[in-house]
């Protein structure tokens, strides 16, 4: 039997490794003309399949990842700059969101593929969207010196691609669900 | 990850990774203290000449800081758009300086000698009960699944080429998941056995 430690090891590497494959993969142009990455939804997933302990570590090591210099962020950027950037509010949103997605998925029932997967829809528009874009707007306002109104609008853009995601989040929880029936969602198989 | 670094020999090679870490750190802040547009262009024509002087090291990365100039240039482009041009070449310089010197140490330091001053660094927190060895691991664990992932999707991609003669995006997402957690399961039941009580 594997213990909690070991495969909360596993797991939180592996979260914070699938954010940092999203974005090495090139930024996606949504028709608008509006560039969306996919590291929100690597969030959006640790979040919903981890619950929030491990989301928030996963995150964490991430974040601690790029820090050291490593370029895993899109656009291959990485080091402490990156903390002080116009778009570090969103940066420091991801382990926000991830707690929060977590906290969520923990709460709402996924006794079935298809309510892990409405669960999964709306823990990830509330973690991965709201609360990160709350974090890069009050970090766009206190770093970039944008307004409230110009940094609201700014962040606006990039719903439309973070709503995608969410679907695209709860149709992995739906197909996880199916295909390992064991899994507990939200953090609930490591309690 | 491993791939970025460049085993042809530079004089940065044989700057240890502290050095360069710290070095990096103390520019990277200065560069975000600073907002005369004239500090920022030398800054950032310093760290040009540093990248250039890295010569053809400097090869593998060159997309990358392609792709970091046409960002430069959206975040100027966005700023002038929103009536801030300055704001925009201050951010583009910014942008622009931190990536010449975080692609100089991708380039020219391996990612264990990073891992390493990295648990040195987080040394301190063992009186705390947090521990440095096993932060360590979790990094080295990640970048090793970063490099699986990759490998698996190219698996399940050509899978799936070869039964419908298309790419398959994004309905990979969810096989590949289960296989990386399949795949970490897996991992946390060898480190069960290789981890000390």
């Amino acid at each position: 039997m594997t213990s909690s430690r070991s495969s909360g090891l596993a797991y939180v590497s592996l979260f914070a490794a699938l954010v940092a494959v999203f974005g090495l993969i090139p930024k996606i142009d949504l028709p608008l003309g509006v560039p969306i990455t996919l590291q929100t939804l690597g969030v959006m997933l640790a979040g919903c399949m981890l619950g929030p302990k491990r989301a928030l570590q996963a995150l964490l090591l991430f974040l601690a990842a790029v820090a050291v210099g490593l370029p895993l962020l899109s656009g291959g950027r990485g080091g402490l700059g990156v903390f002080v950037a116009p778009s570090s509010g969103y940066l420091i949103g991801f382990p926000i969101g991830a707690l929060a997605t977590g906290l969520l998925m923990a709460f709402l029932p996924a006794n079935t593929p298809r309510r892990a997967a409405i669960s999964a829809l709306v823990a990830s528009a509330v973690g991965g969207v709201l609360a990160i874009h709350v974090c890069g707007v009050i970090g766009l306002v206190t770093l970039a010196k944008l307004s409230w109104t110009q940094a609201f609008w700014g962040t606006l853009v990039f719903v439309p691609g973070d709503l995608i995601k969410c679907v695209l989040c709860a149709a992995v929880v739906h197909s996880v669900a199916r295909g390992l029936p064991d899994w507990r969602f939200g953090g609930r198989s490591f309690q | 990850m491993g791939s970025f670094y460049s085993d042809h020999r530079t004089w940065l090679h044989a700057v240890s990774a502290s050095l360069k870490l710290i070095l990096l750190a103390v520019f990277g802040t200065t560069l975000y203290v600073f907002n005369s547009t004239w500090v920022l262009l030398a800054c950032a024509a310093l760290c040009l000449l540093l990248f250039v002087s890295l010569g053809r090291a400097t090869l593998p990365a060159r997309k990358l800081l392609f792709l970091v100039l046409v960002t430069g240039l959206l975040i100027t482009a966005f700023h002038a758009y929103l009536q801030q041009p300055l704001l925009g070449v201050v951010s583009a310089l910014r942008l622009l300086s931190a990536s010449l010197l975080g692609i100089a140490l991708m380039l020219t330091t391996r990612s264990n000698d990073l891992l390493d001053v990295l648990e040195s660094l987080l040394s301190p927190l063992n009186r705390f009960g947090v521990k440095s060895s096993a932060l360590a691991l979790q990094v080295a664990l990640m970048l090793r699944f970063t490099e699986h992932f990759f490998i698996q999707w190219k698996r399940l991609d050509d899978a799936h080429r070869v039964r419908t003669g298309k790419p398959g995006g994004f309905k990979l997402l969810a096989p590949l998941t289960i296989r990386m957690l399949t795949s970490a399961q897996r991992v946390a039941d060898a480190l069960e056995l290789r981890l000390p009580p």
